[in-house]
């Protein structure tokens, strides 16, 4: 909401309005810091892109002979990415489809609170808890020789997601208007089918664009995954093996980075993945703040 | 509790059931999250812990540095995120006449919110640290904090000035000020509370950061109060983060647990103010 | 409600003030000190240095800010200037070298140490003491894949690499392999420090790794090698002070030309009697006296 009446009050004398000047700046400076930190990494990976036979999508990562396969950490990140979201989606919505329904508004200002407060926990932490526990368990239950692999990533990764998707979709699903429940119930149909037929079609935007965040958000986490990864540059076999050790490239840069020596190509390579990680992860939240602005269509 | 009269009964039913499993399961990792943290945490956390400095490598001894450390970085952040997000805000709300160039701005902010952390951390190495030669500094992590903060904090302030009731700006315009004069008089007191509750809220994201300043401002031991710009300081997600790795020793993970609990009830401290200067906005209102 | 809100007050109120102020002091606490020695690199030779530094600040006054990293990284940011002295446990390859040309390195050699091939004790104490080089060469290249190819309990080899910049992974790969840069298709798990590999290993029941001779303990034991002339050669104190231990390595500092005269005076410190006191405690062995 812009304020209009602002607009027309009187602009300011012919003189120097040094508090305009400064907002311009301000303003512009926040503009130039996105467009700049782009362009470093951009150019920063052009080594990499055009020194020749390097492999850059292939499956080997040895940086002595040149080969920058980047292929495995990105299967990593994705396959990571998968089992978050299967752990926090279904979770996440049919939680927030319960507190949506609860009738007192102070039980709902508790749960908001307590949410936000978990969402505040500092990723660190979470690893933490990976390596003092998940990766203990996880090794335990499926008898394996060490619980560093995707699968525990994918679940700490679900945890961590869990109180974001959840905050949002819970706001997505309030935002549909009481009356809307109160007709079909007046209709005499289940909550089920009130949600399936009413709330869910309206809602589904807001929804979209919380699991999108909560996707990017996914993405772009380094120390939990870090830890309990097992930072091993393959492909898992066979592919789909949520068992095996792996490497994302959140966690590949995290521990690379400081080991590569500046200006060189492996240098160059490593950005040139942060580059990738960048590129899809704005695309995400600028869609996903896409669909959580639009208007709902009224039925 | 099961008896399905029909079909669409026994959807309800499992319906209903999944909820509930769903809310209790919810229930139960926040349990663990919060009670591992808490009760581990708990047993290392003391005066002396948090007063003296560490030793051997983080093995005995306390997190001191690291808590000056942390804490000096953020606040120097907000300090530098401060004026450049009210500036940003104020042009997008009082200044700006084009929409086109708010949707730059918007997207711009989006588009810094979305970069991940790690990425910061190496735009810091690249820009800063080699480019511009500074080295391992302080100064530079809080620097790409408060880059971090940007969107939250400007985000938050735009959004409490958008708020100010249009009566307030009638006024104003109808009493004969200037543009200026109406900002420095009108917006900014009545969106102080949603400015500073931003800036609480990205103190509370920025205090528990690793990836962006493990690269670029931070060393493991041997660091006391930094004499200059361009030192390094320890951090407490740093020191956690070493911590971690030698989890199979006790004293190590005891020393992790406690930082872990100082780091979390610091942010808490900082999200529960802004909570709290929110709920006060809010039943304060508009007169 | 009036236009003169209390809320401006804050901005101009003594407090707010005041604790600008403050912090204003605390950060232009930047003026001259003496000059800090940063020394950053290998986790191997970390806690040798680290000890050293803790009882050197308290001789001096001199600052020593200590960093891990890896042998890399050590080097890496010695050669690009942000750290004064670099740590490695391994010496300085010649691709390193070639990257920069221009600077003369200086390496001391401060520890003795080697690097052992350490299995999980379950498989230690179930019968399997000692391997060739070969055999060892054959389960990281994925060739075995069981222990009871080596007499020990049938439970597949759990093998753990490090990350390929680490000193003390060259050093075994070089061993090993013939190649500091191997590839091994073998491995099961990665991991960075020494700290890291030994939770690793404590944590399986069936591993094998790397760790530098300090870390040994019971629950991570050290393989004996077996030569080609049929000798079994030990991971002892003796057989790594006389070398006949394959993987023996020194433990480096690494310092540039043009380095400051504090980074001499730890340096000096660290090859003196106290120094080398802190090498001796961190489970290595005196290079002097």
């Amino acid at each position: 909401m812009n304020t209009v009446s602002l607009l027309n009050a009187k602009p300011a004398p012919r003189r120097r309005d040094a508090t305009k000047a400064y907002c311009q700046a301000s303003a512009v400076l926040s503009i130039v810091i996105v467009s700049v930190i782009l362009l470093t990494l951009l150019i920063q990976s052009l080594p990499v892109l055009l020194s020749g036979d390097n492999g850059l999508f292939g499956a080997r990562w040895n940086p002595d002979e040149g080969k920058f396969g980047i292929i495995a950490p990105l299967f990593g990140s994705v396959f990571v990415m998968l089992i978050a979201t299967i752990i926090a989606f279904p979770i996440g919505l049919l939680t927030a489809i319960y507190i949506s329904e609860t009738r007192s508004s102070k039980l709902r200002r508790v749960i908001k609170s307590i949410l936000e407060l978990l969402a505040g926990i500092p990723s660190i932490v979470y690893g933490l808890i990976g390596v003092a526990y998940l990766n203990v368990w996880v090794a335990d239950l499926f008898d394996l020789q060490s619980g560093r692999i995707i699968l525990t990533a994918g679940i700490l990764l679900g945890i961590m997601i869990l109180p974001t998707f959840l905050t949002l979709t819970e706001d997505a699903l309030s935002a549909v208007p009481q009356r809307y429940r109160e007709n079909a119930k007046s209709l005499g149909m289940y909550r089920h089918e009130v949600f399936k037929g009413i709330i869910f079609p309206q809602a589904k935007v807001g929804i979209a664009g919380a699991g999108l965040l909560a996707l990017g958000r996914a993405l772009g986490e380094t120390m939990a995954v870090m830890l309990v990864i097992g930072s091993l540059d393959r492909l898992p076999s066979p592919l789909f093996n949520p068992l095996s050790s792996g490497q994302t490239i959140t966690s590949k840069l995290g521990r690379e980075v400081g080991e590569s020596a500046f200006g060189s190509v492996h240098f160059s390579a490593l950005v040139f993945m942060s580059f990738i990680l960048v590129s899809i992860t704005i695309a995400l939240t600028i869609l996903s703040h896409y669909f959580l602005t639009r208007k709902q269509a009224d039925v | 509790m099961f008896k399905a009269r029909n079909r669409r009964h026994f959807s309800e039913q499992c319906f209903a059931l999944a909820a509930r499993l769903s809310l209790i399961i919810c229930a139960g990792i926040l349990l663990f999250l919060l009670g591992s943290i808490f009760i581990q945490g708990i047993s290392a956390l003391s005066l002396e812990f948090l007063f003296t400095p560490s030793s051997s490598f983080g093995k005995s001894g306390g997190i001191f540095y690291q808590l000056f450390g942390s804490l000096l970085m953020v606040l120097v952040a907000a300090l530098l995120v401060l004026p450049l997000a009210l500036g940003t805000a104020l042009f997008r709300n009082s200044y700006n006449n084009n929409t086109g160039l708010a949707h730059v701005m918007d997207q711009s902010l989006y588009a810094l919110n979305a970069i991940p952390s790690v990425t910061y951390g190496i735009f810091g190495l690249i820009f800063f640290v080699n480019l511009l030669n500074t080295g391992i500094s302080w100064f530079v992590g809080s620097i790409i904090l408060a880059i971090m903060m940007l969107p939250t904090v400007t985000l938050s302030s735009y959004q409490a000035m958008a708020a100010i009731p249009k009566i307030y700006h009638e006024n104003a315009a109808a009493l004969g000020l200037t543009r200026t004069q109406i900002v420095r008089r009108v917006t900014l007191p009545q969106s102080f509370h949603g400015v500073v509750t931003g800036l609480l809220i990205g103190l509370s994201r920025a205090i528990g950061e690793t990836a962006p300043i493990m690269f670029i401002a931070t060393a493991f031991s041997g660091v006391t109060v930094p004499q200059s710009l361009v030192e390094p300081v320890s951090t407490l997600p740093t020191h956690i983060l070493e911590l971690a790795q030698q989890s199979t020793d006790p004293q190590a993970l005891q020393n992790a647990w406690g930082a872990s609990l100082t780091l979390v009830l610091l942010a808490a401290t900082f999200s529960g103010l802004a909570l709290f200067l929110r709920s006060r906005l809010n039943s304060e209102g508009h007169q | 409600m009036s236009l003169l809100n209390p809320e401006l007050g804050l901005i101009r109120s003594s407090m707010f003030q005041k604790s600008i102020l403050g912090l204003s002091a605390l950060i232009l606490a930047a003026c001259s000190a003496p000059e800090a020695v940063n020394v950053s690199g290998s986790s191997t030779v970390l806690p040798a240095v680290s000890l050293a530094a803790d009882a050197f600040v308290k001789e001096t006054g001199i600052s020593v800010v200590v960093n891990a990293g890896g042998s890399g990284s050590g080097f890496n940011q010695l050669a690009e200037g942000q750290t004064d002295i670099g740590m490695m446990s391994r010496d300085i390859t010649a691709s390193e070298l070639e990257k920069f040309k221009t600077i003369n390195f200086t390496r001391t050699a401060i520890g003795r140490d080697a690097v052992v091939p350490t299995i999980s004790s379950e498989i230690y104490e179930a019968g399997v003491k000692a391997l060739t080089l070969s055999q060892i060469a054959d389960i990281y290249s994925g060739r075995v894949d069981n222990w009871a190819e080596f007499g020990g309990p049938d439970r597949a080899i759990f093998a753990v690499d490090k990350e390929a910049s680490r000193g003390t992974r060259q050093i075994f790969m070089g061993v090993v392999m013939g190649n500091p840069k191997a590839e091994t298709p073998g491995t099961d798990l990665v991991t960075g420090s020494n700290n890291e590999e030994q939770t690793a290993l404590t944590q399986s029941d069936s591993g094998i790794g790397m760790l530098s001779f300090a870390w040994l303990n019971e629950d991570v034991r050290g393989l004996s090698i077996i030569l080609d002339d049929g000798r079994v050669i030990a991971p002892s104190l003796e057989n790594i002070r006389n070398g006949s231990f394959p993987f023996v390595r020194d433990l480096l500092v690494i310092t540039r030309s043009d380095m400051k005269p504090t980074a001499q005076q730890f340096i000096d410190y660290l090859l003196g009697p106290e120094g080398q006191d802190a090498v001796e405690q961190s489970g290595y062995i005196k290079v002097s006296e």
